[in-house]
């Protein structure tokens, strides 16, 4: 016989083996096995009457079962944390916009109705168009938000409702007055008498500052506590809500999301300005994406002075919780801190002298520039230096330590503090060659008021530099209060140098006329560079401020027992605040989209416009 | 060939996170776990419980997050060498046990001069040590210079049996 066919009939005779016995233990399984609760085999039961028993039995189980709410539950791969996280931060990122917006499109607005220029008018309505489908956004987000902290931290969301109930209904109520001031902004431009509109706008941002108010009472009342017992039972509602952050998160939220909304605007307009077509666009746009970067540089200069009210409070509720943020786990994300920081002053300021390009007779001021970017790199580098190196075990016994012996001198606050104060400066004197550039000061007194200008400049420079230095020869007590004048000083100078220049250059002679629109394509790259990095260090900065209760929801008081107890580490952190930014800017590509379709012509013939054959036009 | 400014946005948003990520990659990467809960026995000797002491120092403690042992120069907050030596002669007509005691159930009675006061309350949440944790810091403070001679039956005013 063929072995081949030997060997087929063998495998034949193997499988047909193996499908027999398979079949077997299928029928076998199909018959009846006593329940599992059953200590006894039954035997003679019919198949049903069994199956029954056993519904019965779940049933009688199920109806004596108790009602045990659960503290957590869980999002699969990516878990609850980091589900609230990129939530609440998006909602956050559109929140901080949507506040901003019309705060700086209402006074461009009320600056356009006092000096008569239509332009302004033209960009304030511009920067509101921006507003409704953010407002939107915003709203879907906080939604999101709230169903996710009921479904994944329902204990955590009962203790905080104990707490805050009382603010909820005024929020609503806030939140629908918020909609209607928008809309009737935004849908009532044009339609009613300036000052109307002005009250519109005015309406808007004071009651989108009241809920921010509200809704930083929830977030600060979870790092700083207060109002409440030992064990967290409220004692005082007021005192919960006021408590001893609000206030400093209040004004830091504020100014930041100037700064953070004036930074998205003038990406928008960069966006419009590299698609423009014509030199009127162009213009006009270029424009914008200037008014917006001065929003959000202006609003960027006193932000640091905010952050330091914010980490005093922090110190003084808690020195543990003020020397983790500082010293400890979190202290080398501020070294990351220092890196955005750093670049966000470096292209601000690459922004303004690209700028100077825009002007005839530019020259003057532009020899200087090399001595700006000097002191803004030397200052970076000062500021992102950290306090101790990572080194091997035999760099550590060489160096004695894990501070370097010439470096360690410069992580230091003293240091620190001092450079972030000349970069501010150097920043503020940029922006002062920028606002001088084409001008001839025209007054009798012009060399004596440059000289004063620079005898205020250099004699703070000095001052805060000195108060650096001595701040390594003092005790802590003494260091730590020499921040106040140095950042004082910084902020009267600014305020000095403007009051001078101001008188200074009325009547100036005009030594060069202003292009605008005639500026290189990279200046627009550098706007969008400079909102990613705003919404980078909004994300970074979140993470801090929620991070540093550690295995706390709310510090000292409630403790988290669920799986995300832990602080990450900085590197996944950073990952998770890429991909939030990624997912934000994808949305505000949407919002810039959307906005722009009011300038897109109609489809086809424009039949399907609803004003289309109307004697007036198109409207908005 | 030009690109389309609509790429180039693109690349500069994901470029740009993508550094920002990198960054946060160079710093050193430390995951902080919650604080474990150790049970500590009654009948521990007085060198077990420098033993245990300096590991709750260590850890649920948080207390070498401010403080220091052996630095000099201008410090933020005290430095612990010698501090069983000096806790004996602090406060006049207070023995060492009770006014280490004391700066940890009651930080800011006493200040040291040149320093700010606002140490968190040790037996209070955040931080919370027990009454047993606390009798064992105290043995680890007192052997930095000084000789332990607290027991785990040392009784001291504000212990709430925990």
């Amino acid at each position: 016989m063929n072995p081949r066919l030997l060997i087929a009939a063998a495998v034949l005779v193997v499988l047909g083996l193996g499908a027999a016995v398979q079949t077997y233990l299928a029928l076998e399984n199909q018959a009846y096995h006593p329940p599992v609760r059953s200590t006894q085999v039954e035997t003679n039961v019919p198949r049903e009457q069994a199956l029954q028993d056993i519904r019965e039995a779940q049933v009688t189980k199920d109806k004596a079962k108790k009602y045990e709410p659960p503290a957590y539950r869980t999002v699969p791969v990516i878990g609850s944390r980091v589900a609230i996280w990129v939530v609440a931060q998006l909602h956050l990122m559109f929140a901080a916009f949507v506040l901003a917006v019309p705060m700086f499109a209402m006074i461009i607005e009320i600056i356009g109705y006092f000096n008569g220029d239509p332009r302004y008018n033209k960009l304030a309505y511009e920067f509101a168009k921006l507003l409704s489908t953010s407002f939107s956004f915003t709203a879907s987000f906080g939604g999101f938000l709230t169903f996710l902290l009921i479904i994944l931290y329902p204990a955590f969301t009962n203790y905080m409702m104990e707490i805050f109930s009382w603010t909820f209904l005024p929020y609503v109520l806030l939140f629908f007055a918020e909609a209607g001031f928008l809309y009737s902004y935004y849908y009532g431009w044009g339609k009613f008498h300036p000052l109307v509109h002005i009250f519109l706008g005015l309406g808007l941002n004071v009651i989108g500052t009241l809920i921010m108010f509200v809704a930083d009472s929830w977030a600060s009342f979870m790092m700083t506590p207060g109002g409440v017992s030992d064990a967290g039972a409220l004692i005082d509602p007021w005192a919960a809500f006021d408590n001893f952050t609000w206030m400093p998160i209040n004004i830091h939220r504020f100014i930041g999301n100037i700064a953070f909304g004036g930074s998205i605007a003038a990406a928008y307009a960069a966006w419009k300005f590299l698609g423009a077509k014509t030199d009127e666009e162009r213009a006009h746009y270029d424009w914008m994406g200037y008014m917006g970067n001065f929003v959000a540089v202006g609003a960027f200069l006193p932000l640091p002075f905010a952050g330091y009210y914010l980490a005093r409070e922090i110190y003084g509720y808690n020195q543990a919780l003020g020397i983790m943020m500082m010293g400890g786990a979190f202290s080398w994300l501020f070294i990351i801190q220092a890196v955005l920081i750093g670049n966000l002053f470096l292209a601000a300021n690459y922004y303004l002298w690209l700028g100077m390009g825009r002007v005839q007779g530019v020259q003057y001021y532009q020899r200087y520039v090399k001595y700006l970017l000097a002191a803004i790199g030397i200052c970076f580098a000062v500021w992102a230096t950290p306090r101790s190196i990572l080194a091997s075990v035999s760099e550590i016994k060489a160096m004695g330590g894990t501070l370097h012996p010439a470096l360690g001198v410069l992580g230091v606050m003293s240091a620190k503090n001092t450079a972030v104060n000349i970069l501010i400066l150097s920043t503020y004197i940029s922006f002062l060659f920028y606002r001088r550039t084409g001008k001839r000061p025209t007054v009798s007194w012009a060399g004596i008021g440059n000289v004063v200008q620079f005898l205020i400049f250099f004699g703070t420079t000095a001052f805060v530099i000195a108060l650096g230095v001595y701040g390594y020869f003092v005790d802590a007590a003494t260091r730590i209060g020499l921040s106040i004048p140095q950042v004082t000083s910084v902020l009267i100078c600014m305020v000095a140098m403007t009051i001078v220049d101001a008188f200074l250059l009325r009547g100036a002679e005009e030594t060069g006329e202003t292009h605008w629109g005639k500026l290189p394509n990279i200046s627009q790259y550098v706007l969008i560079f400079i909102a990613v990095t705003f919404t980078w260090l909004m994300g970074l900065m979140g993470y801090v401020r929620s991070g540093l209760r550690q295995h706390w929801h709310v510090y000292g008081v409630m403790r988290d027992q669920s799986l995300d107890a832990f602080t990450p580490t900085l590197g996944f952190a950073t990952q998770v605040i890429s991909v939030i930014v990624i997912i934000f800017f994808t949305f505000i590509a949407f919002v810039f989209w959307l906005s722009s379709l009011h300038d897109k012509p109609d489809w086809g013939d424009g039949r399907y416009n609803p004003h289309h054959g109307d004697d007036h036009g198109a409207g908005h | 060939m030009k690109m389309p400014v609509s790429l180039n946005v693109v690349l500069l948003v994901v470029g740009s996170s993508l550094f920002y990520t990198y960054v946060g990659q160079l710093v050193p990467q430390k995951q902080l776990l919650p604080p474990a809960e150790v049970a500590i026995a009654a009948d521990l000797t007085t060198d077990q419980m420098v033993k245990v002491g300096f590991e709750v120092v260590q850890q649920k403690g948080l207390c070498l997050t401010c403080h220091t042992i052996g630095k000099a120069g201008s410090l933020r907050f005290p430095d612990l060498a010698g501090i069983g030596d000096r806790a004996k002669t602090r406060k006049p007509g207070m023995d060492d046990i009770h006014y280490l005691a004391e700066s940890l159930y009651h930080p800011d009675a006493y200040i040291v001069p040149g320093f700010n006061g606002g140490m968190p309350t040790i037996n209070k949440p955040p931080i919370g040590l027990t009454d047993k944790e606390i009798l064992t810091v105290i043995a680890w403070l007192q052997s930095l210079g000084g000789t332990p001679s607290v027991t785990m039956a040392t009784k001291l005013p504000d212990q709430t049996g925990s």
